[in-house]
């Protein structure tokens, strides 16, 4: 999480805060969890969120409002406990909007090919292409 | 507000505080600030110090015009405010 400690500008400091926070406070899931949430929610091709739990990071991430009572229940019935799941809505949308952050200003900086935010190092950019969701247009 | 958690169990001060909110504006907690005052110290303390400084502090953007483009982003999103 190079990244989260390079910040620049104005709100670098809130930003990394409200990161740390959701990142490392005790909770009811695993940090590496929520680490890895956040990261498939901002763009990075991660495969370590269970599949179960993938489907729902995406729609948090790229369309939230068609989230229903349906996909939370399969969720609750798998087990998982409305702070689990509070954490990990949580961790998925602060994600996609801080890709959404990062793509925006490497496209005012002029930047093709922008860096995905809050990834390994060893992830690939995603082309903007890929990830032009949401809104909408879906 | 699909989890119960963050509809109904929030700790005593939160809950004071929600409490206050609805006698004094008369209606119905909006579910953001519910979310907000969840386990503040998880995310909504540090998000309200965030959302504080990008809309109301410092910047050659005007309040009205930061509350633009919120309005309008949240339009994209289909979650309209």
């Amino acid at each position: 999480m190079g990244t989260m400690h390079e910040r620049r500008g104005r709100y670098a400091a809130y930003t990394t805060r409200l990161v740390d926070g959701v990142l490392t406070q005790p909770g009811h899931t695993p940090p590496e969890l929520r680490r890895a949430v956040l990261a498939r929610a901002s763009g990075a091709p991660r495969e370590d969120v269970p599949p179960a739990l993938a489907a729902y990071v995406d729609k948090v991430a790229r369309h939230a409002y068609k989230v229903t009572d349906e996909d939370l229940g399969r969720l609750q019935q798998a087990g998982h406990s409305d702070d689990a799941l509070f954490e990990v809505t949580v961790s998925a949308a602060l994600g996609a909007a801080l890709g959404r952050l990062e793509r925006g200003l490497a496209a005012l900086r002029g930047e093709s090919s922008p860096p995905v935010a809050l990834s390994a190092s060893s992830s690939p950019p995603v082309p903007l292409s890929a990830t032009r969701r949401g809104g909408t247009r879906d | 507000m699909r989890l119960r958690a963050v509809e109904h169990r929030h700790r005593l001060p939160e809950r004071l505080k929600l409490a206050l909110i609805r006698v004094v504006s008369g209606r119905r907690v909006p579910d953001v600030v519910k979310t907000l005052l969840y386990r503040p110290e998880f995310f909504g303390r540090a998000m309200c110090e965030w959302t504080q400084a990008v809309m109301r502090g410092p910047s050659a953007w005007s309040v009205g015009e930061r509350e633009l483009f919120a309005a309008f982003t949240s339009r994209l999103n289909q979650c309209v405010f």
